[in-house]
């Protein structure tokens, strides 16, 4: 197989992923653990109001969301415009769905 | 790598059914392209029979509903956009400097899931009855109780296989973009057609998911009585129409971008001037696209969404106006003071120009809310969108074609039979359209098998009927063009039209397997015609003569696309009652579908655990080549 | 198709090896362009729950239905999984081979456990609360929508033990090492729709 340096090598340099612990990723998990809890226990709770709650479980929702994508997807690292660019537009279309089905389906 | 040498060759249909030379599958697509394209027309031709003359019985009122069905359906899916495909796979990597596309293997299953889907199709006539719900498939006119027969599973599952097919496609075009570029070719040198396929299939890979999900949802309920539209259940066929239209708006925009790059790249050629305001060319292709997914629910005014939803999807769909806008001036201003010359290609590109400007008025007289009410389901609905359709992309493909063919086969069309298929075509088309937006302001409706006489109907229709017949006559023109054209041989020169401005007019016609034997070296906009400013008759390549790595031929994206195919026929049947014990017994347990979907995942298996070290084109070989050459 | 041609194949990986080849680059990004599609498809569903979620035909409701423990533990399984497939990736970058292999294993188990008890969660529904396909517009989405989801899981599942195979194989190559790495965006990815799915799907269909 072919291989071509020029690129990847200096990134890594430069970057200095080579030594790179588990040590991130297990404060990523267990924050990604506490805002699940979070999200249960506000259920469990009840009693609060409904609005508050949808909130803090959206809140958390998208916080989670992030953790994946930003750590375990890399996608905080260098060279991902291209994914995040059709990322984001797929979330977008998929957002502009989720308008659609609260806004204008029932009436 | 040396083992190289050993590669196998496959020679006649072999050959085709396994390459994954983008230039092989450019013809691939094509001629089922065509084939498609002929048939959707046949059925166009058998509904302005019917509509000749008031209460005619030429076809039942079922077959018409079929006919309409089948004409909207092939022509969208099966006809043009395949067409639009063919010319993407033949210029976009020629016009990036590229020696392949960044997954020749997917190309390849592309073509191959859009055929076998479009055959799917295509078999509902023989096998029961087309589909008869419309293109849009609007429930519960498609549910399983107005539409008992597998018509509309036909739809679901054809659609949905060629999408599939179309959605790889795109995927691979916009990595071969991404990737593939020559060295100094930027996104802002890349010429028009590029830049517009490149939005196009973003647009597929945001848009073709959302009808996968609409059909698989409306698939579900006609065969596993599930309730997404069933009104008795709690479902809510005004979702089907959202998800549809979530799809189908941008959908036009994946029709009619290419149309616009392809005139993008014909009019400065023939104008011998390069591209007025390419930036903003670039920047309204972007918004067209974006504002595209914005703009949906103007096909659902009146289902009673309220005044602000249909103020505000109003005002959305006017603004896509401005852009469209900025690119006709464009057009205008690159031919001004142009020296233009008016081969075929250039007549299509100039008559697109006020064709469309026309279907654009008459889309922007529909987005205004109160008067769609009037509009709404009327010819005059019709007549806009083949206004922008035919007006705009047909004749758009027409001016491609006839500008690449040369490239794609070596050979020039007949320019006399070209001008004859231009002015019959036109005059057609404008003869059968143009007269279709009075009759639906007089109040005819679309969709209808027949009319009374004395509304005023009857003059109208016929004279439609009539530029229909012109227009198949201009469509006969261009294949008989093809077959004379055909039969001679090949031995155009690199850049036919002599006023090439971009890439894939600097190697021969049709290139070489390679494409290009050395990469070019890219120094502005319209790279080809900068060196020829320069004093250059060639490109400056940007790597020595080397050995040139290709991908293998293979067989595995027929066989997945027909275990596909086997899996759809299976679950389409699978609810259906057999007199005969062993169909029952495969059908009914779903063992068909089984056996389709294991032949695609062993197949994909087959793709994962053997490794494609393709071949290698050495550099004496290239010599030799040239000497032929 | 550059022309420098090194190979790495017996040689020294570089520490990416997934991102070594050109092919291997198009692969990474070809499948992330597919993800963004991905995130449409998943959003049609979303929304077709969404409008949906009350649509109950009287048949069991959201409230009625879901067993916050099973989601939990569902949960806390499949985010255990992505925890672990970074791990994999961790590895790969170290060209620690039977590292690699350990944590995919665990990936391949952990989503195994996931997709039981999803299957036993569906089975519940069917069997005790009379809940299928075809009770209601609720349900019909409620099952495509989590179906989906599972289904993925279970390619997922298919997939990495097939690449568990190739490493054994063919070791680690600039060849395998890109398809370990999407194989792992795309666990991510699951992983990411299903943060989605207890949160939208269970937790506010329990809250009302």
């Amino acid at each position: 197989m072919t291989v071509d340096h020029q690129q990847t090598d200096h990134d890594v340099i430069k970057h200095g992923h080579r030594h790179e612990g588990p040590y991130k990723h297990v404060v990523a998990f267990i924050f990604s653990i506490v805002l699940t809890l979070i999200a249960f226990a506000a259920v469990a709770a009840g009693g609060v109001n409904t609005t508050f709650t949808v909130i803090i479980l959206l809140v958390m929702a998208v916080l989670q969301v992030l953790v994946q994508l930003g750590y375990w997807m890399h996608m905080k690292d260098k060279g991902h415009f291209i994914p995040i660019l059709f990322l984001v537009g797929g979330f977008f279309v998929a957002f502009t769905c989720v308008v659609m089905a609260l806004s204008w389906v029932w009436w | 790598m040396a083992h190289a040498h050993s590669v196998k060759h496959h020679k006649g249909l072999m050959d085709w059914l396994t390459t994954v030379d983008h230039k092989k599958i450019a013809i691939l697509y094509l001629v089922a392209g065509g084939l498609f394209f002929g048939i959707g027309g046949i059925e166009a031709m058998l509904i302005r029979i019917q509509l000749w003359k008031p209460l005619n019985n030429f076809v039942s009122a079922q077959t018409f509903n079929e006919l309409i069905t089948m004409h909207g359906t092939t022509m969208i899916f099966l006809g043009v956009m395949p067409i639009i495909f063919a010319l993407m796979n033949a210029v976009l990597p020629l016009q990036l400097g590229a020696r392949d596309v960044a997954f020749p293997f997917l190309n390849a299953l592309g073509f191959w899931t859009f055929f076998f889907g479009g055959l799917l199709l295509n078999l509902s006539w023989i096998m029961g009855g087309a589909p008869d719900a419309g293109w849009t498939a609007y429930t519960p006119l498609a549910s399983k109780a107005f539409s008992p027969t597998h018509g509309v599973d036909f739809y679901t599952i054809g659609i949905q296989i060629a999408g599939l097919g179309t959605l790889i496609g795109g995927i691979n075009f916009l990595a071969t973009v991404i990737t593939m570029r020559a060295p100094g070719m930027s996104f802002m040198r890349m010429p028009m057609f590029t830049w517009a396929s490149f939005i196009t299939s973003a647009i597929i890979l945001f848009a073709f998911p959302a009808i996968t999900v609409g059909l698989v949802l409306l698939s579900f309920d006609r065969l596993l009585g599930a309730n997404f539209f069933e009104v008795a259940a709690g479902g809510n066929p005004i979702l089907w129409q959202h998800i549809f239209w979530i799809f189908g708006h941008p959908e036009v925009y994946i029709l009619i971008l290419p149309a616009f790059g392809i005139i993008s790249d014909v009019i400065p050629t023939f104008a011998r001037k390069r591209l007025f305001g390419y930036s903003s060319m670039v920047f309204a292709t972007i918004l067209i696209a974006f504002l595209g997914f914005m703009v949906w629910a103007h096909h659902m005014f009146t289902i009673g969404m309220g005044p602000v939803a249909n103020a505000l999807f109003s005002i959305s769909t006017m603004l896509i106006a401005v852009p469209t806008g900025i690119k006709i001036f464009n057009w205008l201003f690159t031919m001004w003071g142009g020296q233009i010359r008016f081969t075929t290609a250039n007549l299509f590109a100039s008559a697109f120009v006020p064709t469309f400007v026309m279907g654009g008025v008459t889309g922007v007289m529909l987005a205004s809310a109160p008067a769609d009410y009037q509009f709404h389901d009327t010819y005059f609905v019709v007549a806009h969108f083949h206004y922008v359709i035919v007006g705009g992309l047909v004749l758009g493909l027409f001016s491609g074609l006839f500008y690449w063919w040369p490239k794609m086969f070596g050979r020039l069309l007949n320019e006399t039979l070209g001008k004859w298929t231009f002015w019959t075509f036109v005059i057609g088309f404008q003869l059968t359209f143009f007269i279709q937006h009075f009759l639906g302001l007089m109040g005819m409706q679309r969709r209808i098998f027949t009319y009374l006489p004395n509304q005023d109907f009857d003059t109208m229709n016929l004279v439609s009927t009539i530029g229909a017949l012109l227009m198949a006559v201009g469509v006969i023109i261009f294949f008989v063009n093809i077959v004379i054209t055909m039969s001679k041989p090949k031995g155009v020169a690199n850049d036919p039209w002599e006023d090439g401005r971009t890439l894939e007019w600097t190697i021969p016609s049709p290139p070489p397997e390679y494409n290009f034997k050395q990469i070019p070296l890219v120094r502005g906009l319209d790279a080809y015609w900068k060196e020829k400013q320069a004093g250059n008759t060639e490109m400056t390549p940007s790597e020595p003569v080397g050995s040139i790595h290709m991908p293998s031929a293979s067989i595995l994206p027929f066989v997945m696309s027909v275990g596909l195919f086997i899996a759809g026929l299976g679950f389409m049947f699978s609810r259906d009652e057999f007199s005969n014990s062993f169909l029952a017994g495969i059908f009914n347990n779903y063992v068909v579908v089984i056996i389709g979907l294991l032949i695609t995942f062993i197949c994909m298996l087959l793709r994962s655990v053997f490794d494609d070290h393709g071949w290698h084109i050495e550099p004496e070989e290239l010599e030799e080549e040239g000497v032929k050459a | 198709m550059s022309s420098a041609h090194v190979d790495h194949t017996h040689g020294t990986l570089p520490h990416e090896p997934e991102k070594a080849t050109h092919e291997g680059r198009n692969k990474i990004l070809g499948f992330w362009l597919f993800l963004g599609g991905e995130s449409v498809l998943f959003g049609t569903l979303f929304a077709t729950f969404l409008a949906l979620r009350n649509q109950t035909n009287e048949g069991p409701t959201a409230h009625e239905l879901f067993n916050m423990g099973m989601t939990a533990a569902a949960t806390f399984i499949l985010l255990t999984s992505s925890l672990t497939s970074v791990f994999a990736i961790q590895a790969m970058h170290r060209h620690k081979l039977k590292q690699l292999v350990a944590w995919l294993g665990i990936t391949v188990v952990l989503g195994l456990g996931f997709l039981g008890l999803e299957i036993y969660e569906f089975a519940e529904y069917v069997h005790k609360e009379h809940f299928g396909m075809t009770t209601s517009a609720f349900s019909s989405s409620f099952y495509t929508l989590v179906g989906f989801h599972g289904a993925h899981v279970l390619f997922g599942i298919l997939w990495i033990s097939l690449l568990i195979a190739q490493l054994f194989k063919k070791g680690l190559t600039v060849v395998t090492a890109p398809k370990i790495y999407v194989s792992a965006i795309y666990w991510h990815f699951i992983d990411v729709v299903w943060v989605f799915i207890f949160t939208v799907v269970y937790l506010l269909g329990k809250v009302g």
